[in-house]
C-alpha cells in the first residue's frame, strides 16, 4: 500500500498540542494580515517574527525549510521577477536588461505581492506539518462540518498517492508496449486516450464497492457519531483564537480607514 | 441506492440540492479529484499546452449536479494546493465556477452530443476565464506564474492596460483548455456503461437517444475550430478597441 499524502510529523512541541481549530485560525490569520495590511513589509514581518520562530517552536524547522527551498522559494523567485519586470509602475528606473526596466514601484509591488505568496504557503505548510489529517478532520467534523466533507478530504488524501502510482505503472506499461510519448506533437496528444482511459475507468470502477462498503458502516446515518479519541480543547486555545481574531480585525480596520 | 428509483421524476430546476447529495456522488468526489491530478500529471509528461486539470471536475458537475461539480472543484483546488502545488490554492473558487457551470449546461441538455459538449466546453471556458480575472488582480496583482502571466506580461509591455491585459490572456487560453476538457469528460461518459452511470443522481442528463456517431466527432471539431476563430475576433475587439 502507499503511503497516504501527509505533511505531518509528529513531534512533542506546543504546537502540536494545540487544538486544530487554533491552528487553521492562526493560518488564515496569517493570510488574511499578511493580504489586508497596507504596508510593503508587513508580509516580510509576519514571515520573519511569526513564521520562522513558529517552525523552531513546533519542531519542524527542517522539515519545514526543505519544503521552502524546494517548492515556496522557486515559485516566489519566479513571481517576484516576472512582476518585478512586467507590472506597469511610472517611477525611477532602478534596473535596466535589453530593454527590460524595473521600476521603483514595481520592484516594491512585486516584493510585497511574492512575500505574500511566501506567507500563505508558509502559514499553510506549518498547519499541515503540525496537524495530522484525521485529527484536523475529526475536530472540524466535532464543531459541525458534515462528516461527508471530511469523508472526501480524508480520502482524497488517501488516493492521491495511489493514484499518481497508477498513472506511472500506465505510462511504463503503455510505453513498453510501444507508445509514443516523446516525438511530434499529434503523436503525444495521440497518445492522451491510451494513457487516460484506464486510468479513469479502472479509478471509477472501485467507486461502487465503495459506496456500499461506506453505506454499511452508516455513512448517511443522520445519528451523531460519537469519537473514540477525544481532541482537547483548552481555555489557551479559546484566547488565542479570540487574540488572532483582534488582530486580523485591527489589520482590516487599517486597511480601510487609512490616517 | 433508493435514490435511483427516483429518477422518473426529473427535475429540471438546478436549485434542488440534497437529491444530487447521494453517496455515491460523496464517492465519486475524492477519486474524482485525483482524476483531476493524475490526469494534469500524464498531460505534463507528454507536454501538451494544455493543463486538462479539471476532467473530475467536470465529470461530477454532469453526472451529479452543478453543486457537487461546485464541490469538488473547490476542495479539489484547496486540497492540490495543500499537499502538491500551492499555485492551485488562490483558483479553487475557479475550480467551483468549472464544475457549478457544467453541471448547469449539462441540466439544460448540453452534453448529449458532441457539438454541444463544445458548446458546453466553451460556456465553462468564458465562465473559468471571467472568474479567474479578480484572482489573477487581487493575489497576484496580474501577472501570475506560469504561461497565462507571461501572455499577460506581454501585452501589458506592448501597452495594454493590467485589467485588459490579464481579460485577454484568460480568454485566449480558457477555450482550448475547457473544450478539449469537456470532450474528454464526454468521451469517459460514453464508455462507461448505462448500469453505473444510473446510480448516480443526474444520470438522465447524458442520456442519448442514438448511439454517438463519428461524423458527429468530425462536426465538433469544425465548431471548434470556428469558436476559436470566434474567441480570436472577440479578442481583438476586446484589447483593440
Amino acid at each position: 500500500m502507499h503511503e497516504r499524502l501527509s505533511f505531518f510529523v509528529r513531534r512533542d512541541s506546543p504546537i502540536h498540542s494545540l487544538n486544530p481549530m487554533t491552528k487553521v485560525v492562526l493560518a488564515f490569520s496569517l493570510v488574511l494580515i499578511a493580504f489586508s495590511s497596507p504596508w510593503y513589509w508587513t508580509p516580510l514581518t509576519i514571515f520573519l517574527l511569526v513564521i520562522v520562530p513558529l517552525t523552531l517552536i513546533g519542531k519542524v524547522a527542517r522539515e519545514y525549510w526543505n519544503f521552502f527551498f524546494k517548492v515556496i522559494l522557486p515559485t516566489v523567485l519566479v513571481l517576484f521577477i516576472m512582476q518585478a519586470l512586467f507590472l506597469p509602475g511610472e517611477s525611477k528606473i532602478i534596473f535596466d536588461i535589453f530593454g527590460l526596466e524595473i521600476t521603483e514601484l514595481s520592484a516594491r509591488l512585486a516584493f510585497r505581492n511574492a512575500t505574500r505568496i511566501a506567507v500563505m504557503v508558509s502559514s499553510f505548510t506549518i498547519l499541515l506539518l503540525t496537524t495530522h489529517p484525521s485529527e484536523l478532520m475529526s475536530d472540524l467534523t466535532r464543531r459541525g462540518l458534515p462528516g461527508q466533507f471530511a469523508y472526501v478530504i480524508i480520502s482524497s488524501l488517501q488516493i492521491i498517492p495511489q493514484m499518481q502510482a497508477k498513472a506511472q505503472t500506465i505510462i511504463s506499461a503503455q510505453r513498453s508496449r510501444g507508445l509514443d510519448t516523446q516525438s511530434s506533437f499529434l503523436r503525444r496528444a495521440g497518445s492522451l486516450i491510451p494513457l487516460v482511459g484506464p486510468l479513469v475507468f479502472g479509478s471509477l470502477v472501485e467507486v461502487e464497492e465503495r459506496a456500499i462498503a461506506i453505506e454499511a458502516r452508516g455513512f448517511t446515518s443522520p445519528k451523531t457519531k460519537t469519537s473514540l479519541h477525544e481532541i482537547p480543547d483548552t481555555s489557551t486555545d479559546k484566547r488565542i483564537r479570540w487574540l488572532l481574531a483582534a488582530f486580523v480585525l485591527i489589520s482590516l480596520a487599517l486597511r480601510l480607514w487609512p490616517s | 441506492m433508493r435514490e435511483t428509483a427516483m429518477q422518473g421524476q426529473k427535475s429540471s430546476s438546478w436549485l434542488n440540492i440534497g437529491k444530487d447529495f447521494n453517496t455515491m456522488t460523496w464517492v465519486l468526489m475524492p477519486v474524482a479529484i485525483a482524476i483531476n491530478m493524475a490526469v494534469g500529471q500524464i498531460v505534463a509528461t507528454l507536454r501538451l499546452p494544455v493543463y486538462l486539470d479539471s476532467i473530475g471536475t467536470v465529470l461530477v458537475g454532469v453526472i451529479c449536479g452543478p453543486w457537487a461539480g461546485a464541490l469538488t472543484g473547490a476542495l479539489a483546488n484547496t486540497i492540490l494546493g495543500l499537499t502538491i502545488n500551492p499555485d492551485f490554492l488562490p483558483w479553487w473558487p475557479v475550480a467551483a465556477i468549472i464544475g457549478l457551470v457544467s453541471g448547469i449546461c449539462a441540466n439544460y441538455g448540453l452534453f448529449k452530443s458532441w457539438w454541444k459538449v463544445v458548446v458546453s466546453g466553451f460556456i465553462i471556458a468564458l465562465a473559468a476565464a471571467m472568474s479567474s480575472v479578480p484572482i489573477s488582480l487581487l493575489v497576484y496583482g496580474g501577472i501570475t506564474t506560469g504561461g497565462t502571466g507571461l501572455i499577460t506580461a506581454f501585452l501589458v509591455e506592448s501597452g495594454k492596460g493590467m485589467v485588459q491585459a490579464v481579460f485577454a490572456s484568460s480568454f485566449l487560453v480558457e477555450p482550448v483548455d475547457k473544450i478539449t476538457t469537456a470532450m474528454l469528460a464526454f468521451a469517459i461518459i460514453q464508455g462507461l456503461s448505462k448500469r453505473f452511470i444510473a446510480r448516480f443522481p443526474r444520470a438522465e442528463n447524458v442520456e442519448t437517444d442514438e448511439k454517438v456517431s463519428q461524423t458527429q466527432l468530425i462536426i465538433a471539431v469544425v465548431v471548434v475550430i470556428l469558436l476559436i476563430l470566434f474567441a480570436i475576433f472577440l479578442l481583438q475587439r476586446l484589447t483593440g478597441g
